[in-house]
């Protein structure tokens, strides 16, 4: 092995440490002071056997008067060691809940900033395992490091200082032990580093089963699967104890070797020490202090595989959050400029490529101020991602998209998603109450609005019906709500901030055709000058808007008499 | 009247609690028998071994006093076997542990994931699959380093504390008096905190808890987020909790520090008094030097299992609860399979409801339903959103079974028929259809295993499907995605669609089938559905009128009701609740106000 390569691994176990002292801004000081603690803490521990070593002598040399002061001496040191093991605990664990709590507060601001399409490439599961798991990996590793692994080189400094002031050869017997004592723990980690990386892929895989085979029971039991089902989740949960069994393994030989070298050296030193002790007829005072030393090292050294797993976990916890904080998916912020006084909308020469497929090839549309315009077309034909443009959730290949005649990209994205509020097909609603889920954090939002919304939306007869009212609880641990009813609550949170433009994206697909007209009919009666824009495959809200734009071929055209669908089911279907 | 999410989930997962919980667990891993032996016995001798050697330390010690140098030879030499020993042993334990523990934590996994292959539907629409996942998959982690790492160091520090007294009473009795006069004040000061040390911690989980929860609904409401513009309040949200969390871990853990602090003071007074009293015992010569010696280490020696001990309160306590919450997974009650049930082979003559009376739980759902489906039958069910079409489908499909009255195939009543063998002659699509990882071939697969790529290509284009994958980048090859997110509504549920088709059943019920379909595709689906339901039966539910010339007769569901029966015509001229419905949609102006 080169000593650059060496070296590299060495540094490589360090590197979650290098990479945590980034989130200890300001705070660190306590590693020096848990450095000189972990110090203090050894040295005043080792120094016992010493002292003990030192009674002994006496003792032997009947020399009792010397006792007590040894013993006092013992009792300072108590002191010592109390009051520094108190620091390396308390300060390891602060500083690393600390370092935890600005990470993970760091993850949350990246991830609020990141584009919509850096959501579509990760599963949500995946995005949590990286807040949640990783950082405590990461949080673990660090306290460990500074609670252990700091005190347990200074172990081995300081039972070299020591032992070499009692014999130099017992020093020496201890010195050769420290580079095989490294050496294994490099093995020890180069060879189980692929099985804990296996392991958190058999994890992942073991969530994302068991996800999908509960949200799809309806299916797996209508489809008899599952007998299939079980026998996969099988494989996976049999591969995770293969995983855990082959680390298993290598723990069992590598991580037992470590303090077996440190008895191999104590042996030496009884044989040594106790040969020359007879030949010299010396005291056993220094031998005993020695093997008593070489005692007290044996079980933080043997922790030192564990550490080296715990580095592993930590480093690939570091790689999967890095990839959270890299900035290159971040949404640009556009400085300074205010929301058009028109609220017409206008997107020109629109190009959306996704993956190879070219999905809009070349589209214009004009929507006008106060207008009620719907969007229609084939599955599939890019409709979403044409809305999405507005409040640039996504952003085109190629085009411009103008709000009142100004590109969307010169108004700051807050002022610009304030005023264009989006419902989009897919519905999140927050733990919490009825209420708290339509205002939706934003200010000023009196409950006289929320009432007001609620019944524009025509979900306010279902929450009088509740007997909590607004106030009920919804999300994980509340009430489940229909699909009908979370497109309503949705309606009604995005129409509570009276946005100029509001855009529904297929949003009434699971309310009945009546209560939709009803809902578009008193949105314009009460947000005067609203524009809507409606992605919408029925023909009643068709007929309903004022204009209706069909895509086709990566291209708007406006579907001029609507009587002229030649398409079945639209007109009279007998 | 409406009750809280906690309790729901109680009436249906029965959590073990306490003593019940380590009791099974315990019994689960006896059934382990041979790793079960390898472990204690392995822990058993590392621990043994070790507490020998003070002892040889000791009687070295008296060698080299002594000048006997094949004394040092001897001890030196035991001293090295009983690491050996040690080393040897330790391996045994590494690897029984591991597989002891984690055998175990597969078990309980595959058990639950079992389990829930096997209860009611209804289950799941009591427990939400968030906390499901968590149970099977966290708790059964922390179970997992439970059992690996704790339990053998419970039975290693018990052994080595029995042993070390053992061995001390029998060197000299009035020193080991000596030696063990801390460990009352150990064990109280330890008692003493274990209020504190418990309510902390208890803190310190439900605190993470809350930041786990928040999370997932953060990144799940990332659109919503985005498009309401509000980072900002959700950033507050988080900061809050993660605030509550760093509070309730530095109040634990500076106790959890203090009590190491007074613990490595009781650790060197048990020293001292060893030391004292050993001296004064060595100055009337009652001992030598080197039992002494092997004293001090005696005492240094059952510290460290005390400590842990004491630590290991809040793995134990976490562990208990995670087997308690995964045992109840397990147990929770399963669909019973009545006795006489038995296989059907196919479908003759026809499926009958027979005053059938459903619920939820609150409120009727359905009322007094009956219908007759006779082989070969088209049948339209329409009706408002929340009317109980969704729910007549679940009963027909035996997702859910009737309260009140019977639903019959062929005479024979479907709560008798084996399920399995009566969801091969019955295939729905269903309204929300579910896609699994891979690509849409395996996705169609699922109904029929040995259906080739070639086959699903041909009857994709045979129902008019074709078009709509066409569009994708890799066709019908592009991976679907995380459930399904990489296609569009209409995408999903074609593949739903060709999925019913491919296994071609007798009977066939579809639940708004082409809700998301846009109409130009629906032609195409619509005009094979025809064609496939022709020597079919087919139960068609829906609200969209454009599908209801493949039916032949429709039922108005109302209220949980059939209020209206009959031919299209028959309906149209009763101008009752259908008539309304489909001048709505249509756009007749004159319909009258329901």
């Amino acid at each position: 092995m080169s000593h650059n390569n060496f070296f590299s691994k060495i540094t490589g176990v360090l590197q979650p440490l290098i990479f945590s002292l980034k989130y200890l801004k300001g705070k660190r000081w306590i590693i020096y002071i848990l450095i000189i603690s972990a110090a203090l803490s050894t040295a005043s521990r080792l120094y016992v056997p010493i002292v003990i070593g030192l009674i002994i002598d006496s003792l032997e040399a009947k020399a009792f008067s010397a006792i007590l002061p040894a013993i006092e001496l013992i009792m300072l040191l108590a002191g010592v060691s109390a009051v520094s093991t108190f620091i390396t605990n308390f300060g390891s664990q602060y500083s690393s809940q600390i370092y935890a709590y600005n990470l993970r507060k760091k993850l949350v601001n990246s991830l609020t900033k990141k584009k919509v399409k850096f959501f579509q490439g990760n599963s949500s599961g995946d995005l949590l395992s990286r807040t949640t798991m990783d950082v405590d990996a990461t949080r673990n590793f660090l306290m460990n490091t500074l609670s252990q692994l700091i005190p347990t080189i200074m172990i081995i400094i300081f039972a070299l200082i020591y032992l070499s002031f009692l014999n130099f050869f017992y020093a020496l017997f201890f010195l050769f032990t420290v580079p095989v004592l490294v050496y294994i723990g490099i093995i020890f980690q180069r060879k189980q580093r692929k099985h804990w990386m296996n392991i958190r892929k058999q994890y992942g895989e073991m969530t994302e089963r068991l996800q999908e085979d509960i949200n799809g029971q309806r299916t797996v039991r209508t489809y008899s699967l599952e007998d299939s089902q079980i026998a996969k989740f099988q494989d996976t949960t049999d591969s995770y104890f293969n995983e855990y069994m082959e680390i298993a393994h290598l723990r069992g030989f590598y991580n037992n070797l470590m303090p077996f070298i440190i008895s191999l050296a104590a042996t030496g030193v009884i044989l040594y020490g106790g040969y020359t002790s007879i030949i010299a007829r010396s005291q056993v005072g220094n031998l005993v202090a020695a093997v008593n030393i070489f005692n007290l090292v044996t079980m933080p050294i043997s922790f030192l595989g564990r550490l080296i797993v715990w580095s592993e976990n930590a480093r690939a916890g570091i790689g999967r959050i890095n990839e959270v904080l890299k900035d290159d998916m971040d949404e640009e912020l556009t400085t300074s400029g205010n929301f058009p006084g028109e609220n017409d909308v206008e997107l020109r020469n629109i190009k959306i490529i996704k993956g190879k497929k070219e999905i809009i090839s070349n589209l214009n549309m004009k929507i006008p101020r106060g207008g009620f315009v719907c969007i229609t077309g084939e599955t599939g034909c890019g409709k979403s991602s044409i809305v999405n443009l507005i409040p640039r959730l996504e952003e085109p290949t190629a085009g411009e998209v103008f709000i009142g005649g100004i590109d969307v990209r010169e108004i700051p994205l807050d002022t610009l998603r304030k005023n264009v509020s989006i419902v989009p097909q897919e519905i999140n609603l927050l733990s919490g109450t009825i209420e708290e889920n339509i205002i939706f954090g934003r200010s000023a939002i009196s409950h006289e609005a929320v009432i007001k919304a609620a019944k524009i939306a025509r979900i306010d007869d279902f929450i009088d019906s509740l007997e909590d009212g607004y106030e009920t609880l919804i999300g994980e641990r509340g009430l489940t709500l229909s699909g009908g009813q979370r497109q309503r609550m949705a309606i009604a949170r995005a129409i509570v901030t009276t946005p100029s433009i509001l855009i529904l994206d297929d949003v009434t697909s699971s309310v009945d055709p009546e209560t939709e007209l009803n809902i578009f009919s008193e949105i314009v009666k009460n947000v005067k000058g609203i524009t809507v824009i409606l992605v919408s495959l029925r023909y009643s809200a068709m007929k309903y808007s004022n204009e209706t734009y069909i895509i086709k071929d990566g291209q708007a055209e406006i579907l001029e008499d609507l009587e002229s669908l030649d398409i079945f089911g639209y007109g009279d279907s007998r | 009247m409406t009750e809280s999410y906690e309790n729901a989930e109680e009436r249906v997962i029965r959590t073990l609690k306490g003593r019940k919980a380590l009791f099974r667990m315990v019994s689960d891993i006896a059934k382990n028998r041979r790793g079960l032996s390898i472990l204690v016995i392995s822990v058993i001798t590392t621990a043994v071994a070790g507490t020998f050697i003070p002892l040889t330390i000791g009687e070295a010690v008296n060698s080299v006093n002594n000048r006997s140098i094949t004394g040092v030879i001897l001890f030196a030499s035991i001293f090295l076997g009983l690491a050996m020993v040690q080393f040897a042993s330790n391996r045994f334990r590494a690897i029984s542990s591991t597989e002891v523990s984690q055998k175990t934590v597969k078990d309980m996994r595959d058990n639950a994931f079992k389990s829930i292959h096997k209860v009611p539907v209804s289950f799941f629409s009591i427990v939400k699959s968030g906390f499901l996942i968590s149970r099977i998959t966290n708790d059964g982690e922390t179970i997992g380093d439970f059992l690996t790492f704790q339990i053998p160091q419970v039975v290693s520090g018990f052994t080595t504390v029995i042993m070390s007294i053992a061995i001390m009473l029998y060197l000299d009795f009035n020193l080991t008096l000596y030696a063990l006069i801390v460990l009352p004040f150990l064990s109280l000061f330890t008692i003493s905190l274990q209020g504190k040390v418990r309510a902390n911690y208890l803190k310190t989980r439900k605190t993470i808890a809350a930041i786990t929860g928040n999370l997932a609904e953060n990144i799940g409401s990332v659109r919503s987020i985005k498009a309401f513009n509000v980072e900002r309040y959700v950033e507050e949200r988080f900061d809050g909790l993660n605030e509550e969390n760093l509070r309730a871990n530095i109040k634990a853990s500076r106790l959890s520090s203090f009590y190491g602090a007074v613990v490595r003071v009781i650790e060197f007074l048990g020293i001292v008094i060893v030391i004292y009293a050993g001296a004064l015992q060595l100055q009337s010569s009652l001992i030598s030097i080197g039992i002494l010696v092997a004293f001090i280490f005696y005492v240094q020696e059952f510290f460290d299992p005390v400590i842990q001990l004491s630590q290991l309160y809040n793995a134990y306590q976490s562990s208990i609860v995670g087997a308690g919450r995964i045992y109840g997974i397990i147990d929770s009650e399963k669909e019973e399979v009545p006795e006489g049930s038995r296989d059907k082979e196919d479908f003759t003559t026809d499926l009958s409801l027979k005053d059938v009376d459903f619920t939820y739980g609150m409120g009727d759902t359905l009322k007094e339903i009956n219908m007759e489906i006779k082989r070969g039958d088209k049948i339209g069910i329409v009706g408002h959103t929340g009317a109980g079409k969704t729910t007549l489908s679940n009963l027909i499909l035996k997702l859910y079974l009737p309260k009140d009255g019977e639903i019959d195939l062929d005479l024979v009543n479907t709560k008798l028929i084996m399920t399995k063998s009566y969801r091969d002659i019955i295939v729905p699509v269903l309204q929300e259809p579910f896609l699994f990882r891979g690509s849409i071939y395996e996705n169609v697969r699922i109904a029929k295993k040995s259906a080739t790529d070639e086959e699903i290509r041909e009857k994709a284009k045979e129902f008019g499907l074709s078009r709509i994958f066409s569009r994708l980048p890799d066709g019908m090859e592009t991976d679907v995605g995380e459930l399904g997110r990489n296609l569009s509504e209409g995408q999903k549920q074609a593949i739903a669609i060709l999925r019913a088709l491919i296994r071609e059943p007798d009977i066939i019920i579809m639940d708004e089938p082409t809700s998301n379909i846009d109409p130009f595709s629906e032609r195409d689906i619509f005009m094979s559905l025809g064609k496939f339901a022709k020597n079919r039966t087919l139960i068609l539910i829906t609200h969209r009128f454009s599908m209801i010339s493949l039916v032949d007769k429709i039922a108005v569901v109302d209220a949980g009701r059939i209020v209206e029966n009959g031919t299209f015509e028959q309906l149209m001229e009763k101008k009752g609740l259908f008539y309304n419905m489909y001048n709505i949609l249509y756009g007749k102006t004159d319909s009258d106000p329901l």
